[in-house]
């Protein structure tokens, strides 16, 4: 796996994107922080202050200026680390003590008043400071003679306060790094797993179509996706089986009757011959182009039919005015035969559907019945609501189909040994299966001693019944 | 009839500018869809035959383009696409029948005749008339020669469409169309069937014969055969 790859990936994307909303959030934790107990520090620092400003005025008033140096130079001495700075001015601005050399001229601060931050210029701060000038609380308060004492703290750079921020800025920094860790690793593992999906439909593509993604025993998400992939695949590889029985089906089923045909022209060609012979060899082509054409749109109708997504022509359909008009249509038919062509129908069973496929498919039945019961049968054709479907059944008095051979006649071009000698093309049948599946029907096969009987079972459509009288809008 | 051809194929073409031209018809020919829109703009045709794949130009976009200028003309869309939706898209375009590729040479033509014929005015009529065989749209009843002749239903519709498009070829797939409105093609002879039993009505005890039998087209209602 190359580095550029794996930068490239959603899982590192992801993971950049949310280490940085998590470095802001951070951050915005941490300023709160700070700026909080930055403010109760100050605010202990200025009750010292004014606490140790107003002692040493008692201190003052009550025992005098000399005093007071003396107190100052303790304290200095005492804790000279202690970063507080004292000031004693005489009333003429020069400096008694304190460890301030000078009186901060930028500082406007009144005596008496309380605790101010100040700017204070380097040069007046003793030692060897850190930075240039700075800004302290300071407290400033003149007494009786006209002397003024000032005090100010300095704030401490290494504090406790810092080293709080450090070991956040530390774990941070932590933090950040091991979320990258975390995203590469995750990244990598994710890579691995899409790899072998990636590489499989690689082979698929080159032609191997029984390829199938190995599934690990993690049973985890991808597993979860590959075992769908692999059951598309399975479904893929049956329709192209599907697709090349077909193709083969109809280059057997083509290809007679094209010999045929091919071979009267050429035969009629071979000698001079009387008009009436040429008009007879043509008549004879063209009904031989009419069954292939025939051939070709029952196959067609299938095709349409198994590709199930051409669906602007369906609406909802009456099976019972269908059966009535069908019946309408092949009772002729029947009747010439002798045969008896029964309706039964309920009034009102509606469907979704193709109303041009279904009443090809019931034709066909018609047909197939018409044509296997014998001379002075009888045919019945009915519709029977149940509570949740309905039935299109058709019943005769044939010979019917063997159990052994009912799922076998649903086949292209399968025709029975007894019907060799039928005028036919084996299609009538793959036709109303796919129809019956693109109705989501249950084409059904069965006895009805003697003879065949086969329903259609449609899911009704029954439960919208009332939005068809219901107001709108 | 004066009729416009737009169709790719060269020797489909030939064909039928050669079969149209036998039957009296006087053809133009358009191989591309934007000389087919600008003939069938410029010229007066009774009838225009339009092929949907073109180069340049679909079929379908020819039709809604003379529809949009008000052009009336009757139109055929032929097609090589054979599924169900592809008939609707046709006809919702503005075509007037749609015909889907292999076609018979003789279907093409008692379509195209019964197109040019729709055209006209009829829908007043109370009555229709072929020789001596009357029918009453309003009562729903028909005579031969003065005779009542009783009739199922459907037979009353088969014979009207028959009336309605007397001296004209009617093909069985017009027949199933147009009175029973299923668009399929039955394996078995179904509409010779119909057609049987209804000539059997009306001409039985006739001494000339109405319905008659064209040879591997369909059927014709007519004086003279």
């Amino acid at each position: 796996m190359k580095l550029p790859r794996l930068f490239s990936t959603t899982a590192v994307r992801l993971a950049f994107r949310y280490t940085l909303v998590y470095l802001v959030v951070l951050g915005l934790v941490l300023g709160a922080f700070l700026w909080t107990t930055g403010k109760q520090i100050d605010a202990r620092l200025e009750t010292e202050l004014e606490r140790e400003l107003s002692a040493l005025s008692k201190t003052q008033a009550q025992y005098g200026n000399t005093h007071l140096i003396d107190i100052i130079n303790r304290k200095l001495t005492a804790k000279p680390e202690s970063g507080r700075y004292y000031l004693l001015v005489a009333e003429d601005g020069s400096r008694i003590a304190g460890n301030l050399l000078a009186w901060p001229d930028e500082a406007d601060i009144t005596p008496g008043g309380t605790v101010q931050t100040e700017w204070f210029d380097e040069e007046i701060i003793p030692g060897d400071r850190h930075g240039d000038d700075a800004l302290l609380p300071a407290i400033v308060s003149e007494f009786d003679d006209g002397s003024r004492l000032l005090l100010a703290q300095d704030v401490p750079q290494s504090g406790p306060l810092n080293e709080v921020t450090e070991i956040l800025i530390e774990i941070v920094g932590a933090a950040v790094v091991l979320g990258l860790v975390m995203s590469i690793i995750l990244s990598r593992t994710i890579l691995r797993r899409m790899d072998t999906i990636s590489n499989t439909a690689g082979d698929i593509m080159t032609g191997d179509l029984s390829q199938r993604i190995p599934i690990s025993d993690r049973d985890d998400e991808f597993d979860a996706l590959a075992g769908r992939l692999n059951l598309m695949l399975d479904q893929i590889q049956l329709l192209i089986k599907g697709i090349r029985e077909v193709t083969d089906n109809i280059a057997h089923d083509l290809r007679s009757p094209l010999t045929r045909l091919r071979n009267q022209l050429e035969v009629t060609l071979l000698e001079d011959r009387d008009p009436q012979e040429y008009r007879n060899a043509l008549t004879q082509g063209i009904a031989e182009t009419e069954s292939l054409i025939r051939t070709f749109n029952a196959l067609l109708s299938i095709a349409q039919a198994e590709s199930g997504n051409h669906r602007a022509e369906w609406g909802t359909v009456n099976l019972d005015e269908l059966a009535h008009d069908l019946a309408d249509l092949y009772r002729a038919s029947a009747e010439e035969k002798g045969q008896q062509l029964e309706l039964i129908t309920d009034n009102r069973s509606v469907i979704t559907g193709s109303r041009d496929l279904l009443a090809q498919a019931i034709g066909n039945l018609l047909e197939n019945a018409i044509k296997f019961t014998p001379d002075g049968g009888s045919i019945r054709l009915q519709v029977i609501p149940g509570r949740k479907t309905v039935d299109i059944t058709l019943s005769d008095t044939g010979d019917g189909i063997p159990e052994a051979e009912r799922a076998h006649v649903l086949e292209r071009f399968v025709r029975l040994e007894s019907a060799r000698n039928t005028p036919g093309n084996g299609l009538g049948l793959s036709l109303v299966q796919a129809v019956a599946t693109l109705h989501k029907a249950e084409l059904l096969l069965g006895d009805s001693g003697p003879g065949l009987v086969v329903t259609l079972r449609f899911p009704q459509l029954g439960k919208n019944r009332g939005q068809e009288t219901a107001p709108t809008g | 009839m004066h009729i416009l051809l737009i169709e790719d194929d060269v020797q489909a073409a030939e064909y039928l500018v050669k079969g149209l031209g036998e039957g009296g018809h006087v053809v133009d020919h358009a191989a591309t869809g934007d000389d087919g829109l600008h003939l069938a703009l410029t010229g007066n045709y009774d009838v225009i035959i339009a092929d949907r794949m073109l180069p340049g130009r679909e079929g379908l976009s020819i039709v809604r383009m003379l529809r949009a200028d008000k052009n009336q003309t009757p139109v055929l869309v032929l097609s090589a696409l054979g599924e169900v939706d592809d008939r609707i898209t046709g006809l919702q375009a503005g075509g007037d029948d749609y015909l889907v590729k292999p076609y018979a040479f003789s279907e093409l033509l008692a379509r195209l005749e019964a197109l040019t014929r729709r055209s006209q005015p009829m829908d007043l009529q109370q009555q229709l008339q072929v020789a001596d065989l009357v029918i009453d749209l309003r009562r729903q009843s028909a005579a031969r020669a003065g005779q009542q002749i009783r009739l199922q239903p459907r037979q009353f519709r088969l014979l009207e469409y028959l009336m309605r498009h007397a001296d004209q070829v009617v093909t069985r797939t017009m027949i199933l169309e147009n009175v029973w409105d299923f668009r399929f093609d039955p394996q078995t002879n179904v509409i010779d069937v119909q057609i049987s039993r209804l000539r059997n009505k009306i001409d039985k005890d006739a001494d000339r014969p109405l319905l008659h039998t064209v040879r591997g087209t369909g059927y014709k209602l007519s004086e003279t055969p």
